[in-house]
């Protein structure tokens, strides 16, 4: 995904990004992470799978580097207009006749926030799934995650294969070391065309489009209030009740 | 005609506001469109929200009621949703953005080959479908999403609307539903609530937000007290959320959650953009910050320049006296 945090520009109701750089969602890098951790603890092996232009295999290796075992790289053009149900039904038709214990992925892409794919994909594949994990463990062969949900923490067991998305605060993604960067230089990414997943081209048109881009209303800063702090603590008190009306 | 359907979410045995903020921007909508404005309430008590929903103008309310909803699951509530869709047809079905929703929303879509836009600040009907406003980049910028289908799924950030009651006595039509074991994909094991009686911060008309400035058990029975005067929920900036200080289910701002109450008061918060992504809708901002440049100010509308220790004792004692 791009860069949310480079400068940004909206021209015309065009978003113009003024670094052309993709960099690894903080959310899939989590899952990434959580992968290593399982494979640390119980073995197996770790594939990472990537839905993006040829400059995306910067962000692929970035999560070989982290220690991901293997890759594969789904090539998109960058000029389609996918939305998240495009996506989904890409990574889908990938999945569908692989072997594996745990799909995971981001909870949302911090870009859009839209948190779809995730749900979308598992059920595609008939999956079990949960959203927004804060916590991963492995108990009897199953998934045993814990979802922050509305009023608490949910413990939810989920037989494998399963999939599961990934919220930040479940870990801190490990920086690629030197040995890290180097190793991942020989590790295979596979390169994929969308084509050769037999999807029919029309099932991948999107729902939704975004039509434009725009400022968001701007909050104009109110007034800042210094001096001895009682006399401002209780002026600002008393403005609440009678100015802002919000006591 | 065509229906609108809003999803009513409960929790904690009682009905969210925000989903009731919903079925208020459901109802204008209908109103203004002539379709029937609907609502659904899946829950083990279900039946007992009629009263409450139908105050804001749902002209008919489905039930789906079973032991099974008792707490969030996922499979249950996908099939009841999948199952209400069948029935009640709806051209556009609207929910609040909670977790429970976002844990089902893209899996609804995909099973019922709904278009679907998420986590939206505004939407209107347009030919066609759904024309809505979202904010992305970091909620630096907002886009306009459309989404053209005969089925529009779309979830509201809590706080986009204000309640609007309109009292209509409702048709009641509950939903035959039944899950076998055998259908359970998952099991649910435990919950762990968060501690003491918290006021969940998606509902709450008060927030006072703790950030690294409070640094001790001193600090927290500074924010506690004022809360409490406030009548306010607890919230907490990631600092202090993963340094354990709070629990995650407080953590406000881009990962933690969005709220937009009447009040929000940050305290020894210095506004990173993750932070004020989660908060910047808020009615009114107060901020107490000893740094003079702290972001926080930008999006302030009162603005404390001082130490959080000195400031609050104060602070307090006059709401106290202001409340009484």
């Amino acid at each position: 995904m791009p860069d949310v945090y480079a400068p940004l520009q909206i021209k015309e109701g065009e978003l113009i990004m003024d670094a052309d750089r993709m960099v690894l969602n903080a959310y899939d890098a989590s899952a990434v992470e959580e992968a290593l951790v399982l494979k640390e603890k119980h073995g197996g092996e770790v594939e990472v799978v990537c839905i993006g232009p040829s400059k995306a295999s910067e962000t692929i290796r970035k999560a070989l580097a982290m220690g991901a075992d293997k890759a594969t790289h789904i090539l998109a053009s960058g000029d389609e207009e996918y939305d998240s149900a495009s996506y989904a039904k890409i990574l889908s038709a990938f999945f569908k006749d692989k072997e594996y214990d745990v799909i995971g992925l981001g909870k949302q892409s911090q870009d859009t926030d839209s948190g779809l794919t995730g749900s979308m994909v598992a059920e595609h594949l008939s999956l079990p799934y949960t959203t927004n994990a804060v916590g991963l463990e492995v108990e009897n062969g199953n998934l045993v995650v814990k979802r922050q949900g509305d009023s608490g923490q949910e413990m939810i067991e989920l037989p494998t294969p399963c999939a599961v998305t990934c919220s930040n605060d479940m870990n801190d993604p490990r920086i690629p070391n030197l040995k890290g960067i180097m190793a991942s230089k020989r590790k295979p990414i596979d390169q994929v065309e969308i084509s050769s997943l037999g999807i029919d081209e029309a099932e991948l048109q999107a729902d939704t489009k975004v039509t434009s881009y725009e400022e968001k209303p701007a909050r104009q800063a109110g007034k800042k209030y210094e001096g001895e702090a009682e006399e401002v603590a209780r002026e600002v008190a008393q403005l609440l009740d009678t100015e802002a009306n919000v006591l | 005609m065509s229906t609108i359907l809003t999803y009513i979410a409960i929790s904690d045995g009682k009905l969210k506001r925000s989903s009731l903020e919903v079925l208020s921007h459901c109802k204008s909508l209908a109103d203004a469109s002539g379709a029937s404005c609907e609502a659904v309430v899946i829950d083990a008590k279900a039946s007992s929200f009629v009263d409450g929903i139908q105050k804001y103008g749902a002209s008919k309310v489905h039930v789906v009621e079973d032991p099974i909803f008792k707490n969030h699951m996922n499979t249950p509530l996908l099939k009841a949703l999948s199952k209400v869709m069948g029935s009640v047809n709806p051209s556009v079905f609207a929910f609040a953005s909670t977790e429970g929703t976002k844990d089902v929303l893209g899996a609804l879509a995909a099973n019922q080959n709904a278009a679907v836009i998420a986590d939206v600040a505004s939407f209107e009907l347009i030919d066609g479908g759904v024309k809505a406003k979202r904010p992305v980049m970091a909620a630096k910028i907002m886009n306009n999403t459309e989404a053209k289908s005969d089925k529009v799924l779309v979830s509201v950030r809590s706080g986009s609307y204000d309640l609007n009651e309109s009292p209509e006595s409702a048709e009641v039509v509950n939903i035959d539903f039944s899950m076998d074991d055998s259908e359970m994909k998952s099991t649910l094991r435990e919950i762990i609530s968060a501690s003491g009686d918290t006021i969940d911060l998606n509902e709450a008309e008060a927030i006072v937000a703790a950030g690294r400035g409070v640094k001790d058990e001193e600090g927290k029975a500074l924010i506690s007290e004022l809360a409490s005067v406030l009548k306010a929920g607890i919230g907490a900036s990631r600092a202090l959320t993963e340094s354990g200080v709070y629990d995650p289910s407080l953590q406000i701002g881009q990962t933690g959650k969005v709220v937009s109450p009447q009040l929000y008061i940050a305290v020894g918060i210095s506004g990173a953009i993750q932070h004020v992504a989660g908060m910047a809708n808020s009615k009114v901002i107060v901020a107490i910050n000893k740094d003079p440049d702290a972001p926080i100010f930008e999006v302030a509308d009162y603005g404390i320049v001082g130490d959080l220790y000195k400031v609050l004792p104060p602070f307090i004692e006059e709401i106290k006296k202001i409340k009484s």
